[in-house]
């Protein structure tokens, strides 16, 4: 592995440009530079991007985990992947963006891993009609227990409904951001939405809750 | 309220929780500047030939010790069976 890496920073100082280039449009001045700079071989300027968005990082990844110790590794991965995957970063669109995608398809392949490995838990029926109610009880809902109880309902769907059923109702995506996000078009992203809802909806029609009424 | 209702308001609450601040600076740099294994010190060197070498007789001895026990197991059964009556 840090053989790899060894030599991905090595490609990455070779393909550095010489000249400095034109700053994009839509990208911040100050990571456009960190970004030119850790190309050429500067560690202090991949300091200061990873220092300047990691907390961006971690708020998408909290959805993805809520275990602190595997949250911080995965935000740790997602960082070491845009490093090796910094000479396909072309300035196109803000680097937040580019790292939400490449946070999101880390985050996702955990998902996959660890559907792989075991099932999940059931979600608190109890938990969620106490939490819930009529609907109005979540306004006096801790935003903590809110964001817990929806991680634990959508464990219960495959990897696949998770994502999109997160980006649409965590992280507020829109169909076009969630097809940039996922890397899927956007038709596919509509089709994907509307079976992982009907599938939720069975979900908690089948636990039987004051849910669906 | 239906359900999907429920949910985007479980969300909408869940939009202004604090995410735990994680700080990863050190270990990505530690990652990614980490060089090469650095080369072995004389003295590891010469452990490490000593261990080859140590294997390398080995190997053949424990080799050489299954054939010559196997071929001397025969006449030694017949030996024994020869003598047999002597220890009844």
């Amino acid at each position: 592995m840090e053989a790899a890496i060894a030599e991905s920073v090595r490609a990455l100082a070779q393909s550095a440009p010489t000249q400095p280039q034109d700053v994009p449009a839509d990208l911040g001045t100050n990571d456009w530079d960190d970004v030119q700079r850790t190309r050429r071989g500067d560690p202090e300027a991949y300091r200061r991007l990873v220092q300047r968005h990691q907390d961006y990082v971690a708020r998408i990844l909290w959805r993805f985990s809520r275990d602190r110790r595997v949250h911080e590794e995965l935000v740790q991965d997602v960082f070491v992947e845009a490093y090796l995957s910094l000479s396909g970063y072309h300035g196109q669109a803000p680097l937040d963006h580019w790292l939400a995608r490449i946070a999101t398809r880390v985050g996702y392949r955990y998902w996959k891993e660890k559907a792989r490995r075991k099932g999940t838990e059931p979600f608190d029926v109890e938990q969620w009609d106490q939490a819930v109610g009529d609907g109005h009880a979540t306004n006096a809902l801790d935003p903590d227990d809110a964001g817990a109880l929806l991680h634990q309902i959508l464990a219960q769907m495959s990897p696949r409904d998770r994502l999109v059923l997160t980006l649409r109702y965590l992280e507020q995506c829109d169909v076009v951001e969630t097809a940039r996000r996922t890397g899927w078009t956007k038709t596919m992203v509509k089709v994907q939405t509307l079976r992982a809802r009907n599938r939720l909806r069975k979900l908690v029609e089948q636990s039987g809750t004051e849910l669906i009424r | 309220m239906n359900w999907e209702e429920k949910i985007e308001r479980l969300a909408a609450r869940a939009q202004a929780e604090q995410t735990p601040r994680v700080d990863v600076t050190q270990s990505v740099l530690h990652l990614l500047t980490a060089g090469p294994a650095q080369p072995l010190t004389a003295a590891e060197r010469l452990w490490m030939w000593l261990a080859a070498a140590a294997s390398a007789v080995a190997v053949p001895a424990v080799a050489a010790a299954f054939i010559l026990y196997t071929r001397s197991a025969g006449p030694l059964n017949e030996i024994a069976e020869a003598i047999s009556w002597a220890v009844q």
